[in-house]
């Protein structure tokens, strides 16, 4: 039913727009990056760049080491997720329940503030190296691969877990029976058995988690220092091209945008081959465990837990603590650091707050928007839509960056330093994660709720209005809290598009970081986690809104 | 209130013919029931009457308007729909004034409007339920009277009882019929059950294929069916292939089979040559196996069937053909056992078609 049989008016002439939009500020700067990194210094065609980046020892280190770091944090994601999520879908055991915040800590949590956290408990001047400085002992460096590894895999074992999770309560109990039942020895059959329902969500979730660190930006600008990275090295030749001809970073661009569609394209091949679809997904149900055991459980969960809320902690006591330049006095509490924040340069929160309000009431408008074009009026040009609405996750956020400043520095449209390019690089980079949201209650919506409406007289267009958005309003306020919670914490493009006077609290924690004053950081980092869990409580206990349900 | 007439509609989804030339006129206040096995076209022709698909060729006409081209939402239609289509954010009270509110009406003469259409379908204590809070035959009421509130033109209905349990679906009958019989409005309703359309309408079309296999009224269907599909749609029957030797004027026909004449009804447009008999089941009676009978042909008795009321008997005869028998359980034949060589008593009014 793809035809082109398109009845202009309303949903032709609003699809003909979405896709202008998406096609200019999405498509259109990725054709200027691409077109920037096939030129030479004078405009004509030239691969140079390239050649220059291949032969450049220091570019291929990062290359080497991002690639590196990626499949560690992978593999030790898959260590720690995978087990832990066998735990809780097949166990019983005290505390259990706890492990239901965990998913909603990674998502609540701005990996800035995890960075800066773990700096603040084992930095140099962190808590637990001073505590252990102050018996004699000295700790190994946190900064370069021990610090990076160990933030990321916190940060990232949980698209693992939760990925294992929904297929092991998805699998069908029978099955392991069945296998029970024509001969096979327990663990033989469960192994038989769980390992290919599980592998497919291991593998697919694990790709997931590979280019996320390799895009990653925050942890790896804060913690990574002396170890060359595609993502920092790709920042800084941004930086040190400003204003010259933008040839070597859009070709860093370009090699960081073939490595996740190369991920990209063998994820596809592994959910194409490996999915198998559970035709009747009763899972069986959790087993009580003796006291030992259970002992084991609680305790590893109640690790992990505390290890992914740490961070919050961590960055309110700073925040609290009585700090001389760059030195933390731990144990001494002051408002000082809150006060410089708050009274001197409380500028950033308001740009934040101004640009994510923005980007969640646009993105959630466009969204809404069109994943009903998408899903309830498809046609050729809706599929268009949905493919580009893809496009940025397929983009790490420097790079996004980098594309939208080169496309709105000059010509007929400039944005670049205006407060339009933030809240521009806010929407689009999350604008997937909202449309995805809105899309999937959608698609539980019957097609004949609006043919019902249209049948008592209401026009298509006002039964959008009157039925349709009053039956997704829960779900447009989950999409909103997420595109605020996401917005407000990105730091990976905005940095990148960011100018004086546009700062934001991301921002302003990595620069007073980067100048080692780790107090007025935190405090800037407490307001940030305020105005991220402010909204998020109001949410789940005003309005009673089941946030990540659809997840 | 208004008839409809359907002239030469064609409709095609990716080339495919979905309904060809189809004319069809439904008269004012008729319960009419478009009837037919799932791909038949019933609820795309449904939906061309609604407005939710525009034919490719041919008109259609509420009373003399013709609304071919007239958007769904201005053709003042009332739809039920096969998931009841409730707004899942709505009391029931909302879903049945959201029509009326639609059209203007407001304050008092809607609460009144509303009050009244939940009295007549038993749910005036479930005004303020959200549609999840009510079982499906309480959604399907709201529904009902959320399309007769409005009192449209036409009222549609989309397999309206599919959904609901065998007990429930009984009692939805009356209830339909009785709201739409006290409205007096023009009812297509579209059903692929041959027992529901035989008991609710007052006209069946019975698709095939996008078009209409033949029109009538329920005793019409049953008794004369035109062919041997609309026969086996409609009821159970036998259907052999049969050569027709002779018919004469006066409505008589004689046909051959495994060698044997026999007397028959002809059915229209039947003539000399292939053709198929056509008897049901309870047309048919037994006998012992001799002396033979006029009409009659030898079988043997492969299984007996005990059903309560009626005994039913797979009868093997000639060309390894097989019949099916259905006699009142008290009958005098009731004795007849598996393995009995019996004759199978062949009707002359049991009708042959043309093949």
């Amino acid at each position: 039913m793809m035809r082109l049989d398109i009845r202009w008016w309303p949903w032709g002439v609003l699809t003909l727009l979405s896709l202008v939009l998406v096609m200019f500020f999405v498509f259109y700067p990725l054709g200027v990056l691409f077109a920037n990194s096939v030129r030479g210094e004078g405009g004509e065609w030239s691969l140079a760049s390239f050649a220059q980046l291949a032969s450049d020892e220091d570019y291929r280190a990062a290359f080497r080491n991002s690639l590196v770091l990626g499949a560690t944090v992978t593999a030790l994601s898959i260590g720690v997720g995978v087990p832990f999520a066998y735990m809780v879908a097949r166990y019983d055991f005290p505390l259990k329940n706890l492990v239901a915040i965990l998913p909603i800590l990674t998502i609540v949590i701005p990996e800035i503030i995890v960075g800066q956290s773990w700096l603040l408990v084992f930095g140099n001047n962190g808590l637990v190296t001073n505590a252990f400085a102050a018996l004699g002992i000295e700790l190994p460096s946190f900064y370069g691969w021990t610090g990076m590894i160990f933030s990321m895999t916190l940060v990232y074992y949980t698209y693992i877990y939760l990925g294992v999770l929904a297929a092991l309560r998805g699998f069908d109990g029978q099955l392991e029976e069945a296998g029970l039942s024509l001969g096979t020895p327990p663990l033989t059959t469960r192994l038989r058995v769980l390992v290919p329902v599980v592998l497919p969500a291991v593998l697919v979730n694990a790709l997931v988690v590979f280019t996320l660190v390799v895009g990653n930006f925050a942890i790896s600008m804060l913690l990574g220092s002396r170890v060359p990275l595609l993502s920092v090295m790709t920042y800084n030749t941004f930086v040190s091209e400003m204003g010259g001809s933008p040839m070597l970073q859009s070709a860093m661009s370009m090699i960081s945008i073939a490595i996740v569609a190369v991920v990209l394209f063998l994820q596809k091949r592994v959910i194409e081959r490996k999915m198998y679809t559970m035709t009747q997904g009763r899972a069986p149900a959790a087993e009580r465990v003796g006291s030992w055991q259970a002992m084991a459980f609680t305790g590893a969960v109640g690790i992990v837990v505390v290890l992914s809320m740490l961070p919050l902690l961590v960055v309110f006591l700073a925040a609290f603590t009585e700090t001389s330049g760059p030195v933390m006095k731990w144990g001494q509490w002051s408002i000082g650091s809150l006060a410089r924040v708050l009274g001197n340069s409380p500028e950033p929160i308001w740009n934040s707050l101004k640009f994510a309000s923005m980007a969640t009431v646009i993105g959630v408008i466009f969204a809404v928007l069109s994943s009903y074009l998408i899903i309830k009026k498809k046609n050729l040009l809706t599929q268009w839509l949905d493919y580009l609405l893809v496009l940025p996750l397929t983009i790490s956020g420097t790079v996004l960056g980098i594309a939208l400043i080169q496309s709105f520095n000059a010509g007929w449209i400039v944005l670049a330093g205006t407060s339009a390019i933030m809240v521009l690089c806010y929407t689009v980079r999350r604008l997937p994660f909202a449309v995805r949201n809105a899309s999937s209650t959608l698609f539980n919506i019957p097609d004949s709720i609006e043919e019902a409406s249209i049948s008592l007289g209401v026009s298509p267009l006002m039964t959008l209005f009157k039925v349709v958005l009053p039956a997704m309003r829960a779900s447009i306020a989950s999409a909103a809290i997420l595109m605020w919670l996401t917005t407000v914490s990105e730091l990976s493009a905005s940095i990148v598009v960011y100018t004086g006077g546009l700062e934001t609290m991301p921002i302003a924690i990595f620069r007073q970081v980067d100048g080692g004053r780790l107090g007025l950081a935190s405090a800037y980092g407490a307001a940030l986690v305020t105005v991220i869990l402010l909204p998020i409580v109001v949410a789940v206990k005003v309005f009673r809104i089941q946030l990540f349900s659809s997840r | 209130m208004a008839s409809i007439t359907l002239d030469k509609l064609v409709k095609q989804f990716a080339g495919q013919t979905v309904l060809q030339s189809l004319s069809l006129h439904v008269p004012d206040g008729a319960f009419f029931t478009l009837l037919g096995p799932s791909g038949c076209g019933k609820t795309t022709l449904l939906r061309c009457i609604a407005g939710f698909h525009e034919p490719d060729a041919g008109r259609i006409l509420f009373d003399r308007d013709d609304v071919t081209t007239t958007p769904a939402h201005r053709r003042d239609i009332g739809m039920v729909f096969q998931d009841y289509a409730l707004f899942p954010d709505k009391s029931a009270f909302d879903n049945v004034a959201y029509g009326l509110r639609a059209r203007g009406v407001r304050g008092d003469e809607m609460r009144r409007r509303v009050g009244d259409a939940l009295d007549k379908v038993g749910l005036h204590a479930l005004a303020s339920r959200l549609p999840a809070q009510m079982s499906g035959g309480q959604r399907q009421r709201v529904a009902l009277a959320r399309a007769l509130v409005i009192r449209p033109r036409v009222l549609l209905m989309d397999e309206p009882l599919s959904n609901l349990d065998a007990k429930m679906r009984l009692q939805m009958r009356d209830v339909i019929l009785d709201l739409v019989r006290e409205a007096n409005i023009t009812t297509v309703f579209v059903t692929h059950d041959q027992e529901e359309a035989l008991a609710m309408s007052d006209q069946i079309a019975l698709m095939e294929r996008g078009a209409v296999a033949q029109l009538g009224s329920p005793e019409a269907l049953y008794a004369t069916p035109d062919n041997a599909y609309v026969a086996d749609f409609i009821g159970s029957a036998n259907v052999l292939p049969v050569t027709v030797t002779s018919v004469d004027a006066g409505g008589r026909l004689r046909y051959r089979f495994a060698g044997c004449e026999f007397d028959g009804t002809p059915g229209d447009g039947v003539d000399r040559g292939e053709a198929r008999l056509i008897a049901r089941p309870e047309e048919l009676s037994l006998t012992a196996a001799s002396p033979s009978v006029a009409n009659g042909i030898e079988g043997k008795v492969l299984r007996r069937q005990y059903l309560g009321a009626k005994t039913a008997y797979r009868i093997a005869i000639a060309d390894a053909a097989e019949l099916r028998v259905e006699l009142p359980s008290g009958h005098a034949a009731g004795g007849i056992q598996t393995g009995a060589q019996v004759q199978v008593l062949i009707p002359e009014r049991s009708r042959v078609v043309a093949a």
